[in-house]
């Protein structure tokens, strides 16, 4: 079957892929998205019926065996994700199962999707510009359900909108400038008359906001990394379960249970966080131990977050030099076992940054606030992810902004410059020249089929 | 037809700014040239308003007089007043403008022209083009004159098609006295040029003796009087004209009224006039029409020159009926009992679309034809002498086999000008701004000589005069650069305190001598005392002009550094070629109106396509997807230019 875009000049083929993860799930989708996607569909499925209804269908292979049962629903172009025509298979979730699905649509014509093609397709028919094509790779990635919400609001171009309207206010002062400087015969206010830094001054301030946004943006896209440190059997583990929710590491009452590092991704007040639980430091013998004690302090190191656990019935436990070399705007110390303190013991008042019981429960609030409040989390109403790029780019603007506002109207072509600079930084985000590399990075941050 | 005995390398038809700077590029550089002209009294002629230079023009005067071309030195012997525009701004944007007088002028450049070794005049009007087997190879004239060239470089201005209107009379003709070259223009349309009509205007003149000039704002010129030449900053200029000065006017309500009253007789207002017209340089009466609000608008009383009493009053250029043309100049201050001595006029003229040349200036549809000046859409002597200096150039070139040569958009305002022109073509008269080109604050006026009198010596157009002139400067400039790079200022040193008293600047911690120089209002001319009795910089006895430079480059330095990067940056991109077959259409993601834009410009790279108006980053990530998808065996060939519009 013929794979050539008919009516138009520019060759697409017709790509598919399993678009659901990998692994055993109730249900697993195949998409299939090209000019030759509705007869290819019909190979495998029989007739389609209209754009948009749900139907049943028998899912059958070359020979005409059949390999699942489920519903298929098409969408004609320019109306679907893509653009372009586009079918989706929902079958059972296995992965053998949705493999001979996926086999059996190439066979019919079809070509397996690169990372992120359905997603190029649909940048590439002007169904999104590149931040919100970067949106719904964050969607997919997105690990709670602020984080869910947040890449949406960017899927609908909220953060696209919001620099659009810093870049024109840009543009139009820059306007001005260059007009004032190119027509001085005519009669254009010069830079103080034209009040060129009460412009600046709000733009920055528009800016100002972008950039909290957007910072939270990127701490909902990114998350980060929080890691348990202490000696041993200060209830490590025990906080790790708190947090989490549900038993996710071993806990004993004996020391150096958890010898390895134990990571779980859990969500705290919709901050996407990776918690890593590591072995108790203490001198030891045991070679993999000593290996977990070794990769402890690596962790240390490495976390966005340090949380310090001491018990607060032996305070004075356990070692102190790791704890010193960490940097101290990383870590929070966190007193426990608070439910083993007789009440009124005046000792524990002054002993870490916040006492808690991971047993019972007490104290984690704060915890929870203390850590949101330690990497400037807001638990945002309209937030949108962002990239560390957007972060940067935008920072790059204000260096322009500040740096314009320190140069007197005698200097009115470095204003100009200043301002074109601010202009570049901004077309970055939503795709100003952005380089071959750039976008090629940008694409290949996909799942297949995604 | 006859053929005259001898043949020519180049033959250059019109001597106006364009053909003159054409003719002597060519010769410089060893061409038998020839420059045909209609009358050889016009040779030179400022056909619009008295004055040479302006902002951005007067780079590109700068960069014609560093490639050692005739401009800058022409404009000298005939400038009458001189004035620095934005001198209150920073010195990439400053530019300096010189009135001049008509006939100085026109007699300067029949001088230079006459000096030049391998460049001979001759007065015929050319009718044809000979062309042999798709190549130019000579011109016939009207009396039935054939000349053999290698290369013919047309510069005819508004005269091809020429249409002049006053009021809702027209007549052809070339400018006001002189007959348009309509034979010419018919065998052009026969090319397969895409031809268009474009507008321009001018006021009338009035006779000086009838302006009450008590009741005008005199402006002198400023002290002391620049050059626009480097060679006349170096050696100075015997004979220099006299200056004088030019005066200020303005309208009136009065003058607005009786404009809106006769918008019935306007050629402009009643669809008479079709060609498009300058936005920035429009007629009082589209002033007043789009305008509306405004209760004057500035005018600006040149004299023609030192030997006449006439006066160019620039800001009212105007197509209106003689008779109103006399009642609004009546009515407008000093000018109650104003003379006219010769009507504004409109004029409208073909323009070839440039986008049809090659970098060089070459057409692409005919080999050996090159264009310059005003029939490719832009206007003003400057751009029009600029384009004049590469074509010529490019002949010479040509007709020794030899590669073409014109400088990227970083390198000078002649380049942002050919790279625009050739690439996104013009709706209307085309005219520099400092805006037009993305690196200014390299493309200065003080260092053009820097910027490309090094290339012109290799290209063989700079004399040894020059030569000479500029090693001498630039060494100058080195070494005093070097000097103050060796400045170290220690707060509790003498020099740091005497630094404070003459600058007013304290220094609180160690710092070098640029940096404390990058200080806003700071100049190396006012630590000249310091320097020299607690630093060991003596800098007595330097010009101005050049520690000004100096005060420039540390001033720059930091942002030339980012734009350089950039630069490469876009350099890099080069790669990023667009398949010349590339159906637009059929991206459908671009806006029809930008489908319809890249359709017609082709840009042959990205960096290209960027610079195509109203183009959205959004739609050039999707070119270079597009341009991806298609695969390395579809790009296309990018051998001739770089990004940044230069050829080497």
């Amino acid at each position: 079957m013929s794979t050539r875009a008919s009516g138009s000049s520019l060759e697409v083929d017709t790509i598919a892929a399993v678009a659901t993860a990998p692994g055993a799930a109730g249900i697993g989708v195949v998409r299939l998205s090209g000019p030759e996607a509705l007869p290819i569909a019909a190979a495998v499925s029989g007739p389609l019926g209209e754009p948009r209804i749900a139907r049943l269908r028998r899912f059958r292979d070359a020979e005409g065996e059949v390999i699942d049962s489920g519903l298929v629903i098409c969408f004609s172009r320019p109306n679907s994700f893509t653009g372009e025509d586009v079918v989706e298979f929902q079958g059972h979730g296995g992965p053998v199962v949705l493999q001979m699905l996926l086999g059996a649509l190439l066979e019919a014509g079809a070509r397996l999707a690169r990372p992120g093609e359905f997603t190029e397709r649909a940048y590439l028919n002007g169904k999104m510009d590149l931040a919100q094509a970067e949106a719904v790779a964050d969607l997919i990635a997105s690990s709670s359900a602020t984080a869910v919400r947040a890449a949406n609001r960017s899927l609908a171009g909220e953060f696209s909108r919001q620099v659009h309207a810093l870049d024109e206010q840009v543009l139009s002062l820059r306007v001005f400038v260059e007009a004032s400087i190119d027509f001085v015969d005519e009669d254009i206010d010069v830079l103080e008359s034209g009040d060129v830094a009460g412009r600046i001054g709000a733009i920055q301030q528009g800016l100002v906001a972008l950039q909290q946004a957007s910072a939270q943006g990127v701490l909902l896209r990114d998350g980060i990394s929080l890691a348990l440190l202490g000696p041993p059997n200060v209830g490590k583990s025990s906080l790790l379960n708190r947090l989490a929710g549900e038993e996710r590491a071993i806990v004993t009452q004996v020391p150096g249970t958890t010898r390895d590092l134990v990571r779980v991704p859990v969500q705290i007040g919709g901050l996407p966080v990776e918690m890593v639980d590591t072995a108790g430091l203490r001198e030891t013998r045991d070679l993999v131990e000593r290996e977990g004690v070794r990769r402890a302090l690596h962790q240390g190191r490495e976390a966005d977050i340090v949380l310090w656990l001491t018990d607060l019935t032996q305070p004075d436990v356990g070692e102190t030099t790791a704890l010193e070399e960490l940097d101290q705007a990383r870590v929070i110390r966190v007193g426990n076992k608070l439910d083993l303190v007789s009440p009124g013991a005046d000792s524990i008042s002054t002993l870490g940054d916040v006492q808690i019981s991971a047993v019972t429960g007490a104290g984690i609030e704060k915890l929870v606030s203390l850590i949101q409040q330690r990497v400037g989390y807001q638990a945002p109403e309209a937030a949108f992810t962002a990239r560390q790029r957007h972060l940067q780019a935008l920072e790059k603007v204000a260096g322009h902004l500040a740096t314009s506002l320190d140069l007197d109207s005698g200097s009115a072509e470095l204003i100009a410059e200043e301002l074109r600079l601010a202009h570049l930084a901004l077309g970055e985000i939503v795709g100003e020249l952005t380089p071959d590399e750039l976008l090629g990075e940008i694409f290949s941050n996909f799942c297949i089929g995604k | 037809m006859s053929d005259y005995p001898d043949s020519f390398d180049v033959i250059v038809i019109g001597a106006g700014h364009a053909g003159a700077e054409a003719a002597m590029a060519a010769a410089r550089t060893g061409a038998r040239t020839l420059l045909l002209t209609q009358s050889l009294e016009t040779v030179g002629q400022m056909s619009c308003n008295p004055a040479i230079g302006g902002i951005g023009k007067s780079h590109l005067v700068r960069e014609i007089d560093a490639l050692d071309g005739i401009m800058g030195k022409a404009a000298d012997r005939a400038g009458i007043q001189y004035r620095i525009l934005n001198a209150s701004k920073g010195p990439a944007v400053r530019a300096t403008r010189a009135q001049a007088d008509r006939q100085l002028y026109r007699q300067a450049v029949r001088e230079l022209l006459e000096e030049q070794p391998n460049l001979l005049l001759f007065q015929q009007s050319v009718v044809d083009l000979v062309v042999e087997q798709g190549r130019v190879v000579g011109v016939d004239t009207q009396m039935g004159l054939r000349f053999r060239g290698g290369a013919v470089v047309l510069t005819t201005g508004t005269f091809l098609g020429g249409r002049i209107h006053i009021g809702l009379e027209n007549h052809p003709g070339g400018r006001a006295g002189d007959p348009p070259a309509n034979t010419l223009s018919q065998r052009l349309r026969a090319l397969p040029f895409r031809v268009d009509r474009l507008k321009t205007g001018t006021p009338p003149r009035i006779d000086g003796r009838s302006v009450d000039f008590s009741v005008l704002e005199e402006q002198p010129g400023d002290l002391p009087t620049p050059y626009l030449s480097y060679l006349h900053e170096a050696h100075g200029l015997a004979d220099r004209p006299r200056q004088v000065s030019c005066y200020v006017t303005e309208t009136n309500v009065g003058t607005h009224d009786m404009i809106l009253a006769a918008l019935d007789r306007s050629p402009l207002y009643t669809g008479v006039i079709e060609g498009e017209g300058p936005r920035y340089c429009p007629s009082i009466e589209d002033k007043v029409v789009r305008f509306a609000e405004r209760v004057r608008h500035q005018i600006f009383v040149e004299p023609e020159g030192l030997n006449n009493s006439e006066l160019y009053p620039n800001g009212i250029s105007t197509s209106l009926p003689f008779d109103v043309q006399i009642e609004l100049v009546r009515s407008i201050r000093g000018f109650e009992a104003a003379h006219i001595t010769r009507p504004g006029y409109a004029i409208e003229y073909d323009f070839f679309d440039p986008r049809d040349l090659h970098y060089s200036l070459e057409t692409k549809a005919l080999e050996g034809l090159f264009f310059a000046g005003q029939i490719n859409g832009t206007t003003g002597y400057e751009e029009a002498a600029a384009q004049g200096l590469l074509a010529g150039l490019n002949a010479s070139r040509k007709v020794s086999g030899l590669a073409a040569w014109c400088p990227a958009r970083d390198e000078a305002y002649l380049g942002v000008l050919v790279d625009d022109l050739i690439n996104l073509g013009t709706k209307e008269p085309y005219r520099m701004f400092t805006s037009r080109a993305e690196f200014r604050l390299r493309l200065r006026e003080d260092n053009a000589d820097q910027r490309l009198t090094p290339k012109g010596r290799e290209l063989g157009l700079v004399g040894e005069r020059r030569w000479q002139a500029f090693t001498e400067k630039k060494m100058r400039l080195d070494s005093l650069l070097a000097a103050v790079a060796g400045v170290q200022i220690n707060p509790e040193t003498k020099l740091a305190k005497s630094l404070a008293e003459a600058s007013g600047e304290s220094v609180r911690k160690e710092t070098d001598l640029a940096g404390y120089l990058r200080r806003p209002g700071m100049a190396l001319q006012t630590l000249i005392r310091p320097l020299a009795h607690h630093a060991g910089v003596d800098l007595t006895g330097v010009d101005a002009a050049l520690l000004q430079q100096v005060d420039t480059e540390i001033k720059y330095a930091g942002y030339i550094k980012r734009q350089s990067a950039e630069i490469e940056k876009i350099r890099r991109h080069e790669g990023m070629s667009l398949p010349v077959d590339l159906d637009y259409d059929g991206i459908s993601g671009l806006s029809k109106e930008l489908q319809l834009k890249l359709s017609a410009a082709r840009p042959a790279t990205l960096a290209k396509a960027s610079r195509i108006p109203g183009i959205t980053p959004a739609a050039l990530s999707l070119l270079l997807v597009h341009a991806r998808k298609r695969g390395p065996g579809n790009l296309a060939a990018n051998t001739e230019q770089t990004s940044l519009g230069g050829t080497q």
